[in-house]
């Protein structure tokens, strides 16, 4: 009786599938614990910090600038530390001490001088961020402007004026563009994990050659790989959905975001099964795998601006992340949780890149694996 | 009855190494045929051209009238396929391994339950149906593997070294099983080892295989006149001595064969009686030894007597077993 490839491929996964059941628990707490940690933790370090020291030289001593002041410290994001003069402020600055030094003029109160510097130690992005938003949300409140200007040369090393706009509206929320990121992330390595340690480990114990020897298409082997690769990213994806949103993300496009989310880190999974089995096809070791793989796989998170929006990347890398499939993912993923729509026409061509990737994947794995004596042992 | 495999002027070369150096073999159905040799004779590799695994270089497999490399997904539903390694699934219970293995076989949906029920009956595994592979003996996991290669009724099992690393018991249980199967569904079996015993006792007819040629086919019993299957009485001594050693054999009216730090011969019929005259003349003659011995003639003896040299040691250029050949291949 003929059962054709896809019937073939289908016995396989249900295969992978009894043995994925017979180890269920462990299954369940891998697949959980990846997005578990990064959430929380990327998503605790990301979110707004709240009491961010920051120290303010006050030349003016007016009334305006004693305002400016106390409504800096309303809200609660940042505290302020009086210090005396420019040079013991940026000492502070250039210690630690505090996230940034803000200098108002003298003659700010008397509106002579209506610019406040504003110095920010970059080396921590997310505090640096705070303190300049909150200086510019002040600052236009009492219709003073911020600025950095003429200073550059005195200013310490390792210190840079900074002005900060966010990549994404106002409304950015920092928890969903992590989460957003990381499902991509996730599901990429999620399908490295699984499909190809399964094709080596299958060749190490000898089944992969009891497969070869009998009746079934060859192709069905890799097919079978390729579908549990899928199924377990996308379980950890989703899982990492799951926990993004009871901690806080949210997915702004609603309903129908919810389901485009998930059509994504399908083809995301779909697609880095392919590729890992294609590199597993000519691995013997685990070992070597896995340093391929994830060198693989961690820089084209990073490059399609799962955790750094491409946008801020340096120029010569850009060519990097056009090509990379990751980018159009992260991109389409963070519209639908952060800007609340994505366009159809995004939809389709998003779909079309990655299953274009696969599709490559995929041929490019059956074309290696032809090579049968390179399976056996 | 007609000819189940024909392999004609079979040839497998990696690169400049010549693994299988045309080979020509004929198997009858219902035979149990033995296909000895050492490691790295090139065993596996003709096995795995009879599975089509491996293409030839030149040369044909056919195998039920089916052209192996031809059409090997036909060829192959005739074929039950026992491997080296043990390859049952220790995170699936006993039926689970069948299950998959009896769909991989393309057994009809409605007929693989009984498929199954009759395979771990045919392993004595029935009360095991839903133990894990894992938890089984070496035993119980080599008849289960047996068993699942017979499922889809195949008219040809190949096994690949069957019994190695198994106990006796467990030995004799497989014979046993193979013969029942032969017998009862006129399988005809065809089975590599490096045990001469093992062939003795389980084939009818026996091929020795080395550098990648039949070096002797027939009949165990025309084997052992060929190769006088007599005890072999062995004495190892220090290089200076061999000589000595080899002069006290032919006083004594044996055939020596003189080996890197031993002689050994062939016994004969009075092999007993033979051993007592040289421990005398050896002691006669005052040569220093290290040890003598008898022992029944095995794989390696049958080497001497048919290559004149002895089996290869595992670490030789061309050994290693499939592992390092695939490699080659793979390139």
């Amino acid at each position: 009786m003929k059962m054709g490839l896809i019937g073939d491929a289908y016995t396989l996964l249900v295969r992978e599938l009894l043995i994925f059941k017979k180890n269920l628990g462990v299954n369940i707490i891998r697949s959980l614990i990846f997005p578990l940690i990064f959430i929380i933790l990327l998503g605790s370090f990301g979110s707004t910090p709240k009491n961010v020291p920051v120290a303010v030289v006050n030349y003016d001593n007016g009334p305006n600038a004693l305002n400016f002041i106390n409504t800096l410290e309303s809200g609660g994001s940042v505290v302020v530390v009086s210090s005396t003069t420019q040079t013991a402020a940026l000492n502070l600055l250039s210690l630690g001490k505090v996230a940034g030094v803000i200098v108002i003029p003298t003659g700010f109160s008397s509106g002579a001088a209506s610019t406040i510097y504003v110095y920010l130690d970059n080396s921590q992005p997310q505090s640096a961020e705070v303190v300049s938003s909150q200086v510019a949300l002040v600052a236009s409140e009492v219709g003073a402007s911020t600025s950095v200007s003429g200073l550059s040369q005195t200013d310490p090393p390792g210190l840079i004026k900074v002005i900060s706009n966010y990549v994404y509206g106002a409304s950015s929320n920092y928890l969903s563009f992590v989460v957003g990121g990381l499902l991509v992330m996730v599901a990429s390595f999620g399908a490295v994990f699984s499909s190809g340690f399964t094709l080596l480990s299958d060749r190490e114990m000898g089944n992969l050659k009891a497969f070869l020897t009998t009746p079934i298409n060859q192709f069905a082997v890799l097919l079978s790989k390729i579908g549990y690769g899928t199924f377990q990213s996308f379980l950890s994806a989703f899982i990492g959905l799951i926990i993004g949103l009871l901690y806080g993300a949210t997915v702004d496009a609603g309903v129908l975001g919810f389901f485009e989310l998930i059509w994504i880190i399908f083809l995301v999974g779909l697609g880095f099964s392919a590729l890992a089995i294609a590199l597993a096809t000519r691995m013997k070791q685990l070992q070597t795998y896995a340093l391929v793989s994830q060198t693989l796989v961690m820089p084209l998170a990073f490059l399609g601006g799962a955790f750094v929006p491409v946008t801020l990347l340096p120029s010569f890398l850009i060519p990097l992340t056009v090509v990379n499939p990751l980018t159009y993912a992260v991109n389409a993923v963070r519209d639908v949780m952060i800007k609340g729509f994505l366009p159809v026409s995004t939809l389709i061509s998003t779909s079309v890149i990655l299953v274009a990737f696969a599709g490559a994947c995929m041929a490019l794995a059956f074309a290696l694996f032809r090579n049968t004596s390179m399976q056996l042992s | 009855m007609g000819d189940i495999i024909k392999i004609d002027k079979l040839v497998k070369k990696f690169g400049d190494l010549v693994a299988v150096n045309g080979i020509d073999l004929t198997i009858k159905e219902g035979e149990i045929f033995g296909l000895l040799g050492p490691n790295g004779a090139g065993k596996s590799t003709t096995l795995n051209m009879l599975l089509g695994l491996l293409p030839p270089t030149s040369g044909k497999v056919i195998v039920n009238g089916i052209d192996m490399h031809k059409n090997p997904h036909a060829a192959r539903e005739d074929i039950g396929i026992v491997t080296q390694e043990t390859v049952v699934e220790a995170e699936l219970t006993a039926e689970q391994n069948l299950m998959i293995f009896g769909r991989l076989y393309h057994i009809p949906p409605q007929e693989l339950q009984k498929d199954i029920d009759f395979a771990l009956e045919l392993a004595a595994l029935t009360n095991f149906r839903n133990a894990y592979a894992g938890t089984f003996s070496g035993g119980m996991k080599r008849r289960l593997e047996v068993s699942k290669a017979l499922m889809h009724s195949p008219k040809l099992l190949l096994l690949d070294e069957p019994t190695t690393g198994l106990d006796v018991q467990n030995r004799t249980q497989i014979w046993n099983l193979l013969r029942e199967i032969n017998k009862k569904q006129n399988v005809t079996i065809l089975m590599t080892t490096q045990y001469l015993e093992e062939a003795d006792q389980l084939c009818n007819r026996i091929g020795i295989i080395d550098h990648g040629k039949l070096i002797a086919l027939g009949t165990p019993s025309e084997l052992r006149q060929k190769i006088g299957m007599s005890n072999i009485i062995e004495v190892s001594a220090d290089k200076d001595n061999l000589q000595k050693v080899a002069a006290a054999f032919k006083s004594i009216g044996l055939d020596p064969a003189i080996l890197s730090n031993k002689v050994t011969a062939a016994g004969g019929s009075s092999a007993t009686k033979k051993i007592e005259m040289l421990i005398k003349e050896i002691s006669a003659k005052k040569i220093t030894i290290q040890n003598i011995s008898m022992h029944e003639p095995t794989i390696d003896d049958v080497f001497l007597k048919l290559t004149g040299s002895e089996v290869r040691d595992e670490s030789g250029a061309f050994t290693g077993g499939r592992g390092s050949m695939m490699m080659r291949g793979g390139r």
